[in-house]
């Protein structure tokens, strides 16, 4: 079983607050988190930072509980994109953007949102859960998302910060379920504080209030954020990912095949 | 859906079967507040986790019946009995609380079964 992932936690707070995090999410039972770097191309000029490398950050991560395991921290860059010229930088091979291990983008319109869903290469297309829809989901653009391994991310804290928050975050996500049936969907906190982080069977829970099925919910805390992680990491390589894993200790390592087509993220 | 997690210090384990399913769900939940905040009493703990009901639901939320069964104000530490069908609106309710007094808290649901047996054993 894939363990649980929480792909979005804020870097921009200061090393100590970062740490609690880190420490409560290990302590909630989250096997992995996404240290997420915001860029928002609506304010001035903003460069893409290298990513900070999370063991230089962090001599020593948490266990998580219930395991032996420390926990796992990735880098995720996450772009909001307000206009069609913002995706060449996607399109443009910089070398920094390929040194984060998950790349999201935050769609303002309906045309940037077909954008991302069809040609971008990306992993995470963020939803709007902080204000009404500005345009409706349309079934093409989601499906060829659904099809390419493009998994659609939803925020929890707005709803545990702000009433209003709550129920945009609710109809939003109840709308995106009638178009995307309950696939692809990952849940995730983007939590500034501590105690703005809730645990993964609470956050399943969450997701039947969504709409989704108990097995939707669960995958949307723990096998789609593994399908998001290794989708990622197929952009780093030719074509695919293979790990193998020896079985009585459990000692991952990692191998890349060239030989296989096509990139098989399904846990 | 495994709701449960096993009793660190129980190590042995027994396989129960219900004939038919409870009538109730069993709730063990931890109330996470900031350091030397106000701690509720035990009716304002009922108060706190009813107003988090209508907060999501509304009157029908409010109007679910929970129980909180045991409740001890220096570890914040409750039992709370719902009706099973009430158990997703309870736990999200809870789940979506942010705030106590106006200063932020947290429920940790530490366990979710559908029979009571471990009530006495604290």
């Amino acid at each position: 079983m894939a363990g649980f992932a929480d792909l979005n936690l804020p870097q921009g707070s200061d090393k100590k607050s970062l740490q609690a995090l880190l420490e409560t999410a290990a302590h909630l039972g989250y096997s992995a988190v996404a240290l997420n770097h915001v860029i928002d191309f609506k304010e001035k000029k903003q460069e893409i930072v290298k990513p900070v490398s999370p063991s230089e950050l962090f001599p020593s991560l948490p266990v998580v509980q219930g395991t032996s395991k420390r926990i796992k921290v990735l880098t995720r860059l996450t772009l909001v994109i307000s206009d069609p010229s913002h995706c060449n930088l996607l399109r443009s091979t910089s070398p920094n953007i390929r040194l984060y291990d998950i790349i999201a983008v935050f769609p303002k319109t309906e045309k940037l949102f077909h954008i991302a869903c069809t040609t971008l290469d990306v992993d995470l297309v963020c939803i709007n859960v902080t204000e009404k829809l500005p345009f409706y989901f349309r079934r093409p653009p989601v499906n060829m998302a659904i099809d390419r391994g493009i998994y659609f991310e939803l925020l929890y804290t707005p709803a545990i910060k702000d009433s209003t928050m709550r129920r945009y975050t609710i109809s939003n996500a109840i709308s995106l379920m009638q178009i995307c049936k309950g696939k692809n969907i990952v849940i995730s906190s983007a939590a500034e504080r501590p105690l703005e982080l809730r645990g993964p069977y609470d956050v399943a829970n969450l997701g039947l209030l969504f709409g989704l099925s108990e097995g939707e919910a669960k995958a949307a805390v723990s096998t789609n954020c593994r399908a998001t992680m290794l989708h990622g990491e197929t952009r780093k390589s030719a074509c695919g990912i293979v790990y193998t894993v020896k079985k009585p200790r459990k000692v991952e390592e990692e191998e890349t095949l060239p030989a296989c087509k096509k990139a098989k993220t399904q846990a | 859906m495994a709701l449960s997690e096993p009793a660190a210090a129980a190590a042995t384990f027994e396989r129960r079967v219900l004939r038919s399913a409870g009538e109730h769900h069993y709730l063990r939940v931890w109330l996470e507040l900031p350091d030397g905040g106000a701690r509720p009493s035990a009716a304002q703990f009922k108060q706190l986790v009813v107003s988090a009901l209508r907060e999501l639901h509304g009157e029908v939320g409010a109007a679910l019946p929970v129980d909180v069964l045991t409740y001890e104000e220096k570890t914040l530490s409750a039992i709370l009995r719902v009706v099973s069908s009430g158990l997703v609106k309870l736990w999200s309710a809870l789940t979506l609380l942010g705030f106590y007094q106006n200063r932020r808290c947290a429920f940790r649901v530490l366990q979710v079964k559908p029979c009571g047996d471990w009530i006495g054993q604290q």
